[in-house]
């Protein structure tokens, strides 16, 4: 005899929740030695080449990956003793946090500036003492606007905006930073206005926020779901049970991810809502189990008949899940394919808990308990019932109606996917209110930008850089990256070269020119650098002044602006050919680059996950032609979805591609149990198993009967999901939202797919379905 | 004018004398805090009236890049522990072959500085405010090359220890007035025998290290013990120099006029070798 773990487990029902248990403590333990990776720069790998060339580029030019930008905005303006008193005590304080690169930050204290006056040339920090006088101040005013390296940087073109740029050391939190930075401000009074910006801000934010909320989020949506089948099938313990076989597979993968050493990151952090939203699937269960229960009034064969009937489309629809995640298994980004292989695991583990643990538990239940629940599944008397019964009447009735506007809802959905804007900002993943957002529009407005890209440019050979023809070459591109309107401001050792021009020639402004020899070049170099911070020179040209990095500060964090950057500089090589090398590099890039990765690769995840899911329904339905029937509502919600992305002029980021998969998996079960019930329905009448097609009457009386029926369980599994992620949409992260509106939408158009299309299909295509029989 | 020098230089030779007496006392009564870092500060900054070397200095980053200075170094005593004067003709890099550097030290106020820049021939006073500031790009500070008045901080003796093989001090130094330098405490430990510093640690405001010097070699050239290679690590940056003194020589008899601003643009021999 064939061993069966349902038969089984409703036999021995207390070892398996015992062994259940003991399982579940096991994994438990390896809890304690949880880490946690926050930094979003690690979906990409220390080794990946973005992340090595950004490292070399910032050792060969003493560059900090990370700086955090805090901008003062007076609006009577910042030049006055009151303020520049505070700017001078805070960036004292500044000076002493911890984390902070102290010896580079650049305010009006700390800055080099390079000046003549009366014949003595003077390379010194701009603001040593904080001036007292009206003459003193003037003299401040006349030393900031006439450098051509401090406007926009350190102060805006109305004087009413200053900033001061505070480097972090390797490894320091700029969240931490941050706070410590906002607790030093919050002492001054008076009407000044602060604002802190930077990636690592935000970056780091947004990864402790993103941890917080999946340590609130995750528990509220369990809750909801809890409530939700409360209300669905009015007893506690089963509602519980069906919460507990989630919680089970959540604690199963995690600790197996924590066992097998691997740090929590921002992508596996959503394991666990994702397995939640998986595990809704076990309604189909519970919603046959009330039905069989009221039929049969025996609970063990009600149990052992229900894991019958619904056994094979509960194992296909885990199987298509665990596969669609399996997928990202194979993709280059190792957190991604960490995802995939958490996810798919927690699958598994559901799928083997759906048939053992919970059919251990249902005999726990009173029998008087489900009685009284299973009244109500009727139906015949069930009002959700008879609503599901008149949506697949219309589509059985009107097919070619239904099929007509979706043809032509597919149409324009097609449209909007060809608008769809690819783009990712991560400062936009915070509200706009927020104090991020404001903090970067506001310095974006009235500074250079807050976002750093870098151009290295790499010449033949030692002192290549310090050739006269090379400076103008660089000067030019600066010139011509300027006219991008992303581009705030940029500097390079060519302004450097020319100030100290300037000011040697009396400060006349015909000689803010690069000079003409190389000699010249190489003194005026060796000149700023005798008195100069060694940053100053550091951060723009190599040791063997070989290479030189041009600053190119972009005004928004967008992904694209770096693009634009980039590709501006092919079109300046390309119009002035000439033998040097132009590289990008910097945060900006880097983002760039990421986005671009993490991105596409998902997107691969996806279009791989598709043909896996669609081989797998084959297998399923051992029919071809079944397979395609049952992908077109996932088909068609996932281009409605996104048509509507492109037409909202949403940008497709990283959050909205790695969802992607998720609604793949999710989409697929609904067809999968609708189609299956159905089958199983007309083999079950005695003239279908008979006849070889079957006569339409009866086509359509069992899609009424699948929809009315397991179609309650698809409404009550898309109701569940919606309604517990619905609350992600209160979220203060934009993402969030994101997520929330796009699973709720999804799960609830492709129930709808499933139940109105399907229908409609089958009934169109019965001559092609019915073909040589029943499959 | 003739009066003037002759008595300076009797200044000079009697405030080395004393040095030089201070020196040979019996070491008895131990010492005060304050009395090490004086005399360290004119073992280090005033041994002999004048002297001149030629400084090899390598500017190490973080990744192995290195940038080579190449100098010649004359100083020129006008008061022992006071005023002093100092010449610096540059060999390397090459582009800047023939650019000289004079400074003119006065305790308690700011040093004058004059630059001859070849490419322009053109010889530029430049401003000098900040005495912390690097000096010709190295991890080597103004102070470190010509030295930082020992009234400037308050000193603690904290310990006797050796440093290596070499018996030392360790004296602590707290900048009195702490607005204006970059460190808020320094340990040095002073050799008992020399009085040379085998190694001083910088810590900034944050009491973190940030500086290390070590003398790394040390040499008795013409009766005056010298550390003729030294390193300066900034160890935040992880970026260090090193300075290594050869052809050094003591009281050549340069004269003072040497040390002025119309010998930048065609230094003599004396200045360049």
């Amino acid at each position: 005899m064939k061993f069966s773990l349902v038969e089984f487990s409703v036999g021995h029902p207390k070892l398996v929740v015992l062994l259940t248990i003991i399982v579940t403590l096991a994994f438990m333990t390896q809890f304690p030695r949880m880490k946690t990776d926050t930094n979003p720069k690690n979906m990409l790998p220390a080794t990946s080449d973005v992340r090595v060339w950004n490292d070399e580029v910032d050792r060969t030019f003493a560059l900090y990956e990370d700086m955090i930008a805090l901008g003062i905005v007076n609006e009577k303006g910042v030049l006055n003793s009151e303020t520049l008193g505070k700017i001078s005590r805070i960036t004292d304080e500044i000076l002493k946090i911890k984390g902070v690169a102290a010896r580079d930050v650049n305010s009006f204290p700390t800055i080099t500036n390079v000046t003549s006056e009366s014949g003595l040339l003077k390379v010194a920090p701009l603001m040593p003492e904080v001036p007292k006088t009206e003459k003193e101040i003037e003299g401040l005013r006349k030393m900031l606007f006439e450098n051509p390296l401090f406007a926009n940087r350190i102060i805006s073109k109305d004087g009413k905006t200053t900033a001061i740029y505070v480097p972090l050391e390797k490894g320091a939190n700029g969240r931490d930073v941050a706070d410590r930075i906002r607790e030093i401000v919050k002492k001054e009074k008076g009407d000044e206005k602060y604002h802190i910006a930077g990636d690592p801000v935000a970056r780091d934010t947004f990864g402790a926020e993103m941890f917080k909320l999946m340590a609130i989020f995750a528990p509220i949506a369990g809750m909801v779901m809890l409530i939700v089948r409360y209300l669905m099938f009015r007893d506690l313990f089963l509602s519980v049970t069906l919460m507990m076989d989630a919680m089970i597979s959540i604690i199963w993968s995690m600790g197996l991810l924590i066992g097998l050493g691997f740090p929590i990151h921002i992508m596996s952090s959503m394991a666990p809502v994702f397995l939640m939203a998986v595990a809704t699937d076990s309604i189909h269960i519970f919603n046959e189990f009330y039905f069989r229960f009221r039929e049969s009034k025996d609970k063990k064969a009600a149990i052992i008949e229900t894991m019958q009937a619904v056994g094979r489309p509960v194992r296909y629809t885990a199987l298509a899940t665990a596969a669609g995640f399996a997928v990202l298994m194979f993709m280059n980004i190792i957190p991604v394919k960490v995802f995939g292989g958490l996810v798919a695991f927690g699958t598994v583990a559901l799928r083997i808990l759906s048939f053992s643990f919970i059919p251990a538990m249902f005999t726990f239940v009173k029998e008087k308990n489900i009685e009284r629940a299973a009244r109500g599944e009727d139906i015949s008397l069930s009002r959700a019932s008879q609503f599901l019964r008149g949506l697949a009447g219309f589509g059985a009735g009107r097919p070619t109606v239904t099929v007509f506007i979706g043809v032509v809802l597919g149409v324009a959905a097609i449209i909007g996917i060809t608008k769809i804007v690819v783009n990712n900002n991560m400062v936009e993943w915070f509200k706009e209110k927020s104090d991020i957002r404001v903090a970067d529009t506001e310095i974006n407005r009235a500074l250079g930008g807050t976002s750093t890209g870098y151009v290295v440019v790499i010449s033949k050979g030692e002192d290549g850089i310090k050739d006269p023809q090379t400076m103008r070459y660089i000067e030019g591109l600066q010139r011509h990256l300027e006219k991008l309107p992303v581009v705030g401001k940029t500097f390079s050792v060519v302004d450097y070269v020319k100030r100290i021009n300037r000011v040697l020639n009396d400060d006349n402004p015909r000689f803010d020119a690069v000079p003409e020899t190389k000699e010249a070049i190489g003194q005026y170099l060796f000149l700023f650098s005798m008195s100069a911070k060694p940053s100053d020179l550091n951060n723009v040209v190599d040791y063997p002044f070989s290479k030189a990095n041009i600053w190119v500060q972009l005004k928004t964090w967008d992904a694209r602006a770096m693009e634009e950057v980039i590709r501006a500089v092919d079109d300046y090589r390309k119009a002035r050919p000439f033998t040097l090398e132009l590289k990008p590099a910097g945060i900006a890039y880097f983002n760039l680059v990421w986005n671009h990765e993490v991105l596409w690769d998902m997107v691969k995840g996806f279009l791989m996950a598709l043909v896996v899911v669609f081989i797998i329904l084959v297998f399923n339905f051992r029919s071809f032609k079944w397979a395609v029937v049952s992908y077109v509502p996932l088909l068609f919600t996932i281009l409605l979805i996104y048509g509507v992305v492109g037409f909202s002029g949403k940008r497709f980021d990283m959050p909205i591609s790695v969802l992607s998969c998720l609604s793949l998996g999710m989409a697929v079960d609904f067809s999968i149990h609708f189609i299956s019930r159905f089958k199983q329905r007309l083999a079950e009448s005695p003239a279908g198993s008979q006849t070889v097609t079957p006569r339409s009457e009866l086509i359509t009386e069992s899609l009424l009967w699948t929809a009315a029926r397991p179609g309650k369980g698809i409404m009550r599994n898309a109701v569940l999901f919606a309604a517990s992620f619905a609350v992600m949409m209160f979220a203060p992260l934009t993402p969030y939202i994101t997520v929330g509106a796009f699973i709720v939408s999804m799960m609830m158009l492709s129930a709808l797919m499933t139940i109105i299309y399907l229908p409609a299909l089958i009934v169109l295509l019965r001559g092609w379905l019915f073909k040589g029989g029943l499959p | 004018m003739m009066v003037l020098r002759l008595r300076r230089a009797g200044w000079v030779a009697l405030g080395a004398s004393l040095a030089v007496l201070a020196l040979a006392r019996p070491v008895a009564a131990q010492p005060t805090a304050d009395e090490i870092m004086t005399k360290a500060h004119l073992a280090m900054y005033y041994a002999g009236e004048d002297m001149r070397a030629r400084v090899t200095m390598r500017l190490v980053s973080r990744d192995g890049g290195e940038r080579i200075r190449e100098l010649t170094m004359s100083r020129r005593d006008l008061k022992e522990g006071g005023e002093q004067r100092y010449f610096i003709y540059f060999h390397r890099p090459p582009d800047v072959r023939d650019m000289t550097f004079l400074v003119w030290k006065y305790p308690g106020r700011d040093d004058d500085r004059w630059l001859y820049i070849p490419a322009l021939k053109l010889v530029r006073r430049i401003a000098a405010s900040d005495k912390r500031s690097s000096f010709a790009g190295s991890d080597f500070s103004y102070e470190d090359v010509s030295g930082r008045e020992p009234e400037e901080d308050t000193h603690k003796l904290l310990r006797e220890e050796k440093a290596g093989e070499r018996s030392a001090y360790v004296v602590e130094s707290v900048p009195k007035e702490s607005g204006s330098v970059d460190f808020a405490r320094k340990l040095s430990w002073i050799d008992k025998a020399t009085w040379l510093p085998l190694k001083e640690e910088y810590y900034d405001r944050r009491g973190e290290l940030a500086r290390v010097f070590t003398g790394e070699e040390l040499k008795e050239i013409q009766g005056f013990w010298t550390v003729t290679k030294r390193i300066m690590k900034n160890v935040q940056t992880g970026h260090w120099s090193e300075a290594v003194l050869a052809d050094l020589r003591y009281n050549q008899k340069l004269s003072a006029d040497l040390f002025s601003e119309r010998y930048l643009r065609a230094p003599p021999a004396e200045l360049t070798r």
